[in-house]
């Protein structure tokens, strides 16, 4: 149940993977940079925040790790103002229930955000307040967040 | 009323289907598929909802037939095993071949570069008549379909049947 681009065909002799070619999307990073190189208003990018923090609930719900999560490996389908998110790249992704390696999945995406996107923390914040609502069992995730975070400074 | 689709990953391999209803032969065409004496993979339309589904099928049975790694014994039969979401060969003829009391036959024609086939000569063969592909929708058994390939609610919110059909076939030796 979580949006990602279909599989199509799988060669085994050349080791390559046949995806859906989700025509005319933008990444999140794309859209963020318009939006806020438009001047526009911001609040928009609230909602996606909300949209974002629910799939990634759903995704860890499912013990589905992405391993590289990033403003680039979600795309938005047209028309953007759907805010239909599709995630891609599962290259680095494995199956695991622990706290600990979903609360890195975020904490890759919060440091991926914060660089790539100056002036957003109320953006994650949003994501991860929708989060916390959304996921069944986001409460040992995001103390395992904030540790993480500590360690991360040391 | 036939369409014939390339192979993209197979430049010159064209997929032709032909779709028949009112068909009161079924029995005596399942035999002659059974016998090889039938140029082509009989399906049963009810358990398809796409052309798109049938290609996918081809594409994997044609690259298995080129490299010679296929399950089954001919790339016609190999097309029917490629539909199925599990690797149960009997089963997968079971449900997606056609059976004696079918009375639609949706019929696919690989044909290579250069080589040539003669539809009529196929047609003549069933005791029905020749429909457009765009009947196909009315044909499909959505129900069994699902129950086949136990599609999910959470995901048919997210994305389309055909989607999720798509994906069981192409990732079932993973599995």
């Amino acid at each position: 149940g979580i949006s990602a681009p279909v599989v199509y065909f799988v060669d085994y002799v050349t080791n390559s993977i046949y995806l859906e070619d989700i025509v005319d999307s933008i990444t999140v990073q794309d859209h963020i940079n318009s939006v806020q190189q438009s001047g526009n208003d911001t609040s928009s990018l609230l909602i996606l925040a909300e949209k974002m923090g629910e799939l990634l609930a759903r995704m860890h719900d499912e013990d589905l790790i992405h391993g590289d999560l990033t403003t680039s490996n979600i795309l938005l389908r047209p028309p953007t103002e759907k805010l239909d998110l599709v995630l891609i790249d599962f290259g680095l992704s494995f199956i695991s229930g622990l706290p600990e390696d979903k609360g890195v999945d975020l904490y890759v995406l919060e440091k991926a955000f914060l660089s790539t996107h100056p002036d957003t923390e109320n953006v994650f914040k949003t994501l991860l307040k929708t989060y916390a609502a959304t996921s069944k069992k986001s409460g040992p995730v995001i103390k395992k967040l904030d540790e993480v975070r500590l360690r991360g400074r040391k | 009323m036939d369409v014939r689709h390339q192979l993209e990953l197979f430049p010159g391999c064209g997929v032709t289907l032909l779709l028949f209803n009112r068909v009161k032969n079924a029995a005596a065409l399942r035999k002659k598929a059974m016998e090889g004496s039938i140029e082509g993979a009989l399906i049963n339309p009810a358990m398809i909802v796409d052309p798109f589904q049938i290609l996918v099928a081809a594409n994997k049975a044609v690259h298995l037939h080129k490299i010679g790694k296929m399950k089954t014994r001919t790339l016609y039969s190999e097309i029917i095993f490629s539909l199925s979401p599990n690797n149960n060969i009997s089963d997968a003829f079971k449900k997606f071949g056609i059976s004696d009391s079918d009375t639609a036959v949706l019929i696919v024609v690989i044909t290579d570069r250069g080589e040539t086939v003669n539809l009529e000569d196929i047609a003549s063969q069933v005791e029905g008549q020749q429909v457009p592909l765009d009947e196909l929708a009315q044909l499909t058994d959505t129900a069994k379909v699902k129950k086949m390939y136990k599609v999910t609610p959470q995901e048919e919110k997210i994305g389309t049947l055909l989607d999720s059909i798509v994906c069981r076939m192409s990732t079932k030796d993973v599995l």
